[in-house]
């Protein structure tokens, strides 16, 4: 019995101890920040070798540090795989103890979880990535920042709708959300652009990322006729499914040609280095920040790959300078007149959601957009 | 009709992984070891499967014709899910630890050493991640059986898949014929079902059940390697084997331990899995996820309703065995 008492206090001291040494870390909001001592934490939803999302993530985090002359082995800690939910609660509190100034959130789904960290922990920002809860918290050191990827899809249509011979256009989609209902129909609006014919399928998965679904679904769209694919899904089956059923693909987050050479066309891309650049700048020479920010393709946040000059046809890459031109010229791609339903009440009939002439209003950076508009099918 | 003709052949493609997890676990239980580590197994076959190819091509610049590189790919999936399965033998049928515990640890193991390696390699391969060449690739890719393939409707729908299909099948036929024919095969029942009847009758219990989960184990691998190697082309995803270890243990429940109802069990849990992308009804796709286990859930009421004994569970399953016990 006294063992048991003993070792209980041991351990309740050992952990005293622990949590005694993670405060010691901890900086706080530091006046002698300089980009030789601000620390950065990042919280990845998955990791890079998905070479989609979360590698485009990283990609920007490795081109801001060598902008600014942070030294990522000692400056960053990256966390990677972390779902929403206990995994990210417990990696901010993580980075918290480790000393980050800043910590960087990339999935939607950390919201919440970013939201809670900002209240418990005044002294460091917290940064999340196509979320919008920092609007409305009105916290100082919670911000939310997105990229106007709807621009990037809208040119990247352009190319699936001069490349389909049949007509129908196929998109793999995550969530239905409206982030992603967003940029499919950007995409779909890009290809009707030029092709006022093209109809579009569209499946959702349920999650961000199972390559075996991606596969089954992209597989299923190709079997309803689809012959050019988008994705709003973070493997690159889809690609490579589009490559063994000799169709064509539109990439996402990633130049794919290597592994569909016959099959990709472009992708559209986010360069988050823009946005963390201009964060972490402002952090450390102390400006002010914005609470939320949408940067787009003016300011080189959504950007595009090369073409496979292998896979699209000849005029291609002037219809998409054109497109790039009006989007620059200040066009929205969702102008009305636009016709649809809202994706929680599909059964109700197709109503007008814009009049002609007017623009979706978006309040926030991350998209609101949450119709289907007529010419796109979801199969559920 | 093509509509179901491709709802079928997505079927059996979606199917195929379940087939060799689910025959693998049926050959390892029918020893009487219950090795939860299918989901493991099948990601160090699935790594393994990859890695084999991509060392041969990359390291030593060895140009893999299709079908050595098939070959290459199956040998070396089977082996490294072996390994695994040996590591819970030695666990489970020698130093004697729970089944269930060793069985999720082993899970736990592979998931790590496949994505750690997985992209250990991806690091250093030249395109930045890990894959193989096209080459080798084509021999993964669908096989037009020559006249059988031409019949109307039938070829398309039984000779038109990749070579791993067809193996599944092989594997299952001869399984079947090990169970019920060989007396070898009816030693490893005994051993499943009565170690110590067995071990009274001089068969040597260690042995069989080694050898059941070990070769048990190796087709798992086959079936995560099946999904690298075909379902995501030949390219390593993180945690692309997602599951499917899982389902396969629940299908070894659902085809009663029986490698001919397997194929249909996973032909049929294939066919649910894909079922909402061709037979659209409007409801809600978390409905059309939990079809698989629901209609595992109702295999069990039923085959719990009516026992029969040839549908049982080898009755040692489960249980290790100490000859000083008796």
């Amino acid at each position: 019995m006294v063992k048991v008492f003993i070792s209980t206090v041991l351990l309740l001291l050992s952990t005293f101890l622990l949590t005694g040494c993670g405060e010691n870390g901890s900086s706080g909001d530091r006046s002698d920040l300089t980009f030789d001592n601000v620390r950065l934490a990042f919280i990845h939803v998955g990791d890079v070798a998905d070479r989609g999302y979360t590698y485009r993530q990283h990609a920007g985090t490795l081109a801001m540090v060598h902008a600014l002359g942070i030294n990522h082995d000692t400056q960053v800690l990256n966390f990677w795989n972390i779902a929403p939910g206990a995994a990210a609660v417990t990696a901010i509190e993580e980075a918290v103890d480790w000393g980050a100034d800043m910590v960087f959130a990339t999935s939607f789904g950390h919201g919440p979880m970013m939201h809670e960290a900002a209240q418990q922990f005044p002294d460091v920002r917290f940064m999340h990535a196509t979320g919008n809860l920092a609007m409305d918290a009105g916290l100082p050191n919670f911000h939310t920042y997105f990229g106007n990827m709807s621009q990037a899809r809208f040119i990247s249509g352009v190319a699936a709708g001069l490349r389909t011979e049949n007509n129908v256009l196929g998109f793999v989609a995550a969530h239905p959300n409206a982030e992603v209902i967003t940029g499919l129909t950007a995409f779909y609006l890009g290809a009707r652009s030029v092709n006022p014919d093209v109809t579009m399928y569209v499946q959702f998965m349920g999650v961000w990322n199972n390559p075996t679904l991606e596969g089954q679904i992209a597989q299923a769209l190709i079997d309803r006729g689809a012959d050019v694919l988008g994705q709003h899904a973070d493997s690159p089956t889809t690609q490579t499914v589009a490559q063994a059923n000799g169709v064509w693909s539109v990439g996402y987050n990633n130049c794919m040609r290597v592994e569909a050479p016959d099959a990709f066309l472009v992708a559209p891309m986010f360069a988050w280095e823009v946005y963390l650049t201009y964060a972490v700048r402002n952090l450390v020479e102390g400006n002010p920040i914005r609470t939320d920010v949408l940067y787009g393709w003016e300011e080189g946040m959504v950007v595009m790959t090369e073409l496979n000059p292998n896979t699209v046809v000849p005029n291609t890459a002037q219809a998409m300078a054109e497109a790039e031109a009006r989007i620059v010229g200040g066009f929205n791609p969702f102008t009305g007149p636009l016709y649809g339903r809202h994706i929680s009440d599909m059964g109700a009939p197709v109503r007008q959601i814009l009049a002609p002439g007017d623009v979706f209003f978006e309040r926030m950076s991350a998209p609101s957009f949450a119709y289907i508009i007529e010419g796109i099918t979801v199969i559920d | 009709m093509d509509t179901f003709i491709n709802f079928f052949n997505a079927a059996v493609l979606a199917g195929a992984p379940l087939l060799f997890g689910t025959m693998g676990e049926i050959l390892t239980e029918k020893s009487g070891n219950l090795n939860l580590g299918v989901e493991g197994m099948m990601f160090m076959g699935a790594l393994s499967g990859l890695v084999s190819v991509f060392l041969l091509e990359m390291g030593l610049a060895i140009d893999l014709a299709p079908w050595l590189a098939v070959c290459v790919a199956i040998a070396f999936s089977f082996i490294a899910g072996a390994l695994g399965a040996l590591i819970y033998s030695v666990l489970v049928v020698t130093l004697r630890t729970q089944q269930n515990v060793t069985g999720l640890a082993l899970t736990m193991f592979g998931i790590g050493v496949g994505n750690f390696l997985g992209e250990f390699f991806g690091r250093r391969s030249p395109v930045g991640f890990l894959t193989v060449s096209a080459r080798a690739r084509e021999g993964f890719r669908q096989l037009r059986i020559p006249l059988l393939s031409e019949i109307p409707i039938i070829g398309e729908m039984f000779f038109n898949y990749n070579v791993l299909v067809y193996l599944g099948i092989l594997i299952a036929i001869v399984l079947a014929i090990f169970f019920k024919f060989t007396r070898v095969g009816l030693n490893l029942r005994a051993v499943g079902e009565n170690p110590a009847a067995a071990d009274a009758a001089s068969i040597p219990v260690a042995r069989y059940k080694y050898l059941a989960t070990c070769i048990g184990g190796g087709i798992c691998g086959i079936g995560g390697m099946y999904i690298i190697m075909v379902t995501t082309s030949g390219i390593w995803v993180h945690n692309a084997v997602q599951g499917f270890g899982w389902i396969s243990v629940a299908l070894v429940i659902f085809a009663t331990w029986s490698p001919a109802r397997a194929v249909f069990g996973s032909l049929l849990f294939g066919a649910l899995t894909v079922t909402r992308f061709y037979l659209p009804l409007g409801i809600p796709m978390q409905i059309y996820d939990t079809l698989p286990y629901i209609a595992t859930i109702l295999v069990l009421i039923f085959t719990s309703i009516r026992p029969i004994k040839e549908h049982a569970a080898p009755a040692g399953l489960g249980l290790n065995y100490f000859r000083e016990d008796r």
